[in-house]
């Protein structure tokens, strides 16, 4: 089978127990090629569970898991794969320069043109240490050090959490942007329903550790006429979710 | 890689650089100082071997000034590996932990084995370098004063063998590697530091105590009952006693060396015919020459060089795995 096939993410009655209790269980879901994917749900319904099992950073329990036909493992992650956490996690004591130094070193496919023009538009200073970055700033060399690996599945874990309203805007425009153009697949995890209206075109919906909703938008507003939006579906949902 | 790691251990390397130039630059002048107190005393000829013209005034003059300092410098080349092993292995995973920057470094495309091989041998190889170069500084100081410092006690003495040879470099490798898996493992860079300073101490003490049965020691005999032991200063003694008639370890010779009632009309006592009589007949002292240190620097090395490369292992398998 050629790489082309492979979906970006394929989970099988996938699980995952910690020792205070099950996080993600029996999740069955395909992850679809070149769709911006909102993955939604209230605290603790396994979504950053989830995205650590697709980086390899978390061990499944049971059932499997393939990112782009590969099985996840502790050796690295996917070099089709791009990760960014709310953390944000980049070295303090380096510049932005030694920054994308870094990503240059540590991805063969890295694109330096590109990850410098990222960081030119954000406007951030390419002599800074990172350490003395504001919070948007650090999110967007964090995101030019995802995008310059050139990934085929961008997943993003509440990258936008620590954020003004106007930075907020700015990142998701850049982000819907740049990954509308190369066609790269995003999963994209939030609480704020409303930021994710206009972006996402395929929801997954956790609820206490399992699939409560999963499907193309435009579908699933068609299946549930009663909501006229996103948000509306999803909020619903994690409501009888809850109560169930 | 190897930018990366270099740039990450910038600081670490310019404090060991700069603690090696300032020690090496304080042991060249104290060097330089006492070369001069040797000619002002007259002593040269001493420092070769001592002779019966050496005990002199000078001689003690000097050693009340120098033998201390000589002394504090072979313990600064034992605490050396100690430093490497808790500023320089501990933090190196544990750090990362603490900061959330592995998280950064596991989605990265490069393996987390080849992150941590380059983290391993760019941190690695300066403090090794750095440690082997203090150590020859240093003894090229205790040379100067040879046998009227502290390497007239011979080569098995602690402070001089375990500062001497491959040791230092093995312990370091060992409380290096060590620091690392102890990172690796708990992740928390103090509990880290902590763990390898006390292991680190511990399995060196327990080692330096049983170093002396890994080789087969060299058996001296005499026939010289009641004189002084027939082995000079220098050769490691590991054991000593007396031989029966035939030629067999005495086990407990106490009750054969009591002589009460056996002087003579003058009222002395020939120890040598006592001892005899009750049936010792030679003295034996088992050692480990003076020849052999090397062989026992190996020896002890390869032990310590064992436990890094478990430690290694363990560390590949800390970081490989998965929560």
């Amino acid at each position: 089978m050629s790489q082309r096939e492979h979906p970006p993410v394929l989970a099988e009655e996938l699980g995952k127990r910690y020792s205070r209790g099950w996080a993600l269980r029996d999740c069955t879901l395909e992850v679809p090629a070149g769709r911006i994917v909102a993955l939604v749900g209230p605290n603790g319904a396994g979504k950053s569970t989830l995205m650590g099992m697709i980086t390899g950073l978390l061990r499944p329990t049971t059932g499997r898991i393939s990112v782009f036909g590969d099985e996840p493992s502790g050796g690295g992650m996917h070099r089709s794969v791009a990760f960014l956490t709310q953390a944000k996690p980049l070295y303090p004591q380096f510049t932005v320069t030694e920054t994308l130094r870094y990503g240059r070193n540590a991805n063969p496919g890295w694109d330096q043109a590109y990850a410098e023009e990222l960081v030119e538009k954000a406007q951030v200073p390419f002599a800074a240490r990172v350490g003395t970055l504001s919070g948007g700033q650090r999110t967007r060399v964090a995101l030019a050090l995802a995008l310059g690996k050139r990934p085929r599945l961008l997943m993003l874990d509440e990258p936008l959490a620590d954020l003004d309203p106007l930075a907020r805007e700015t990142v998701l425009r850049t982000l819907v942007r740049e990954c509308r153009t190369q066609g790269i697949t995003v999963l994209l995890s939030s609480h704020v329903l409303a930021e994710l209206e206009d972006v996402c075109d395929h929801l997954v919906l956790l609820t206490e550790g399992r699939v409560r909703l999963a499907g193309d938008v435009s579908e699933l507003l068609r299946a549930y006429p009663e909501h006229r939006t996103l948000s509306q579906l999803a909020l619903a949902h994690m409501r009888m979710g809850v109560a169930a | 890689m190897t930018w990366i790691v270099w740039r990450q251990q910038r600081p670490v390397f310019i404090t060991l650089v700069a603690g090696l130039v300032v020690s090496v630059a304080v042991i060249l002048m104290w060097r330089a100082g006492m070369a001069g107190d040797l000619r002002a005393g007259n002593l040269e000829a001493c420092v070769e071997k001592i002779f019966d013209g050496c005990g002199g005034k000078a001689a003690d003059e000097f050693q009340d000034v120098w033998f201390d300092r000589l002394h504090a410098a072979q313990g600064t080349v034992l605490a050396a590996p100690a430093l490497i092993g808790v500023f320089v292995g501990a933090p190196l995973f544990a750090r990362e932990y603490e900061q959330g920057t592995h998280a950064l470094a596991f989605t990265q495309s490069v393996s987390r084995t080849r992150w941590m091989a380059a983290k391993f041998a760019v941190a690695a190889l300066p403090a090794l370098v750095v440690v082997l170069v203090y150590q020859f500084v240093v003894h090229s100081w205790l040379d100067v004063a040879g046998d009227l410092g502290p390497l007239a006690t011979g080569p098995f003495y602690f402070t001089t063998f375990d500062a001497q040879g491959v040791s230092p470099v093995a312990y370091t490798l060992f409380a290096y590697t060590l620091g690392m898996v102890a990172g690796a493992l708990f992740k928390r860079t103090l509990v880290a530091m902590t763990l390898t300073l006390g292991l680190f101490i511990a399995a060196r003490i327990a080692l330096s105590g049983v170093r002396e049965f890994m080789i087969t020691p060299t058996r001296v005999l005499s026939d010289d009952l009641d004189g002084r032991s027939p082995v000079e200063r220098g050769p490691l003694v590991v054991e000593s006693g007396f031989l029966d008639a035939r030629g067999a370890v005495v086990a407990d010779p106490t009750p054969m060396m009591n002589c009460a009632g056996r002087n003579d009309a003058q009222g002395i006592t020939d120890f040598e015919v006592c001892y005899r009589e009750n049936g010792l007949a030679q003295r034996f002292t088992d050692v480990i020459p003076v020849e052999q240190a090397t062989t026992l620097h190996l020896l002890e090395a390869s032990v310590f060089a064992g436990f890094a490369v478990l430690f290694v292992l363990g560390t590949v398998w800390a970081v490989r795995r998965q929560v």
